[in-house]
């Protein structure tokens, strides 16, 4: 194991053993286990999942294959503002394309990618059950209905140089 | 238990699966993720076959489907060679580069498709990954999902898991985990090992943590005797002859 070498990785680790550490060590925790990780920590570490395999005594194989096979857990730190863009049946008529086109050219990430300053990340998904407000886009977990090209935009600056934590992801 | 696999009438115990029934009675289903070892992975589906309880017919696979029940099978329907055919045609488009694809490919008469990745061997039958789970080293897994899935370890890196057995690669049925031996290392999953030589014919038979493994797992005492499979093989036929 890699030995914590700064007060924040110990304190790092620490959060993590605490979250860990409320789950019996069984196989079938591992999902829950990771999906708090993933919400504390906006990504999965490596050492989260060493950590996690670890407590269960289950191969790290296991754990890993799990973490790339559900799209909610990402191996690499999440932007500070989370865009889910809507791309369901709905939305994707209603032109959730060119909103992911200006994403791009606002921001220059494609889905699934962050900014290189960690502010945004981008990611579809496929109807969030609000068809009647297409094309819908959540950042951090607010609703923005009947999005257009101009909106974006001040969606965008709106979240753009804020620098509070209100990273509530869900 | 009576069941009927292509018109022939075979006694089964119950539990066995049909794949093992047919095969016993001499009856040959295709499969690709099956191997006597590992038990039925339900992974492929190569073996479909066509179940009739009373008046329902339904397609199941064979090396998963325990019989519980007197049931009429067939192996070799069109609806069945067709289901085969769509499977391969699938498989050889994801691995094209893959003998076993290619030959089976012509063998089925599958309709034209363009391979995805014309250097793609791997057909995801999971065998490699059984394997190493066998062996115990647990190294290798599936990673990602859906078109991006793959056979690798954790984060693409070298395991501290693997042991170099090479298990994986002598159970994949097309070649596509890449093996290099050479000066006396093997190299696999982005780890180089130390080979272990045979004392007798000096050939390079296994690596170092392999013996460990071994002599570990079966609490043997290995260490005086190096030999490869062959003069192993060849120093227990004297022995045995010895005594006689
Ligand atoms: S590498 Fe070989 S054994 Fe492993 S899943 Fe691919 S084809 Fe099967
Ligand atoms: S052999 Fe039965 S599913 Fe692959």
């Amino acid at each position: 194991m890699i030995m914590a070498v700064n007060s924040q990785q110990i304190a790092d680790r620490q959060a993590m053993e605490k979250i860990i550490n409320r789950y019996p060590p069984e196989r079938r925790f591992i999902l829950a286990i990771m999906q708090d990780l993933q919400k504390h920590l906006n990504y999965l570490p490596k050492e989260a999942l060493k950590m996690t395999a670890d407590h269960v005594n289950a191969p790290m194989t296991v754990i890993f294959s799990m973490a790339t096979f559900y799209k909610a857990f990402s191996l690499v730190p999440k932007g500070r503002v989370v865009l889910k863009a809507c791309d369901g049946t709905a939305c994707h008529i209603k032109g959730s394309n060119v909103l992911i086109d200006e994403i791009y050219s606002c921001l220059g990430i494609k889905p699934g990618e962050t900014t290189a300053d960690g502010d945004f990340s981008l990611e579809t998904v496929n109807c969030l059950g609000a068809c009647a407000l297409a094309p819908v886009l959540v950042a951090n977990g607010k609703v923005y209905p009947k999005v257009t090209p101009a909106a974006l935009r001040k969606i965008i600056n709106e979240y753009r140089g804020q620098d509070n934590d209100s990273n509530t992801s869900e | 238990m009576k069941v009927t696999i292509d018109g022939i009438e075979i006694e089964v115990e119950t539990g066995k699966t049909i794949l093992e029934a047919a095969r016993e009675a001499g009856i040959d289903i295709p499969t690709l993720c099956y191997s006597e070892a590992f038990g039925g992975q339900g992974v492929c589906r190569m073996c479909m076959v066509e179940v009739k309880t009373g008046n329902r017919k339904r397609f199941v696979a064979s090396c998963t489907y325990p019989i519980t029940g007197e049931i009429e099978v067939q192996t070799k329907t069109p609806e069945l060679e067709e289901i085969r055919r769509n499977i391969i045609t699938l498989l050889y488009r994801r691995a094209p580069n893959s003998d076993l694809m290619k030959k089976l490919y012509q063998d089925y008469s599958c309709s034209e498709v363009k391979g995805v990745d014309p250097e793609e061997s791997c057909i995801m039958c999971r065998l490699c990954v059984k394997a190493c789970e066998k062996v115990g080293a647990n190294a290798i897994s599936t990673v990602l999902r859906g078109t991006e899935k793959r056979v690798s370890t954790p984060f693409d890196e070298e395991s501290p898991e693997c042991i170099g057995c090479s298990a994986c690669a002598d159970t994949c049925p097309t070649g596509a985990i890449r093996v290099v031996e050479e000066g006396g290392r093997r190299e696999i999953w982005h780890k180089s090992f130390e080979m272990l030589r045979c004392e007798k014919c000096g050939g390079y038979y296994s690596t170092l943590p392999v013996r460990e493994h071994v002599t570990e797992q079966l609490e043997l005492d290995y260490a005086d005797d190096s030999l490869c499979p062959n003069c192993r093989r060849k120093k227990l036929a004297k022995e045995v002859a010895e005594v006689r």
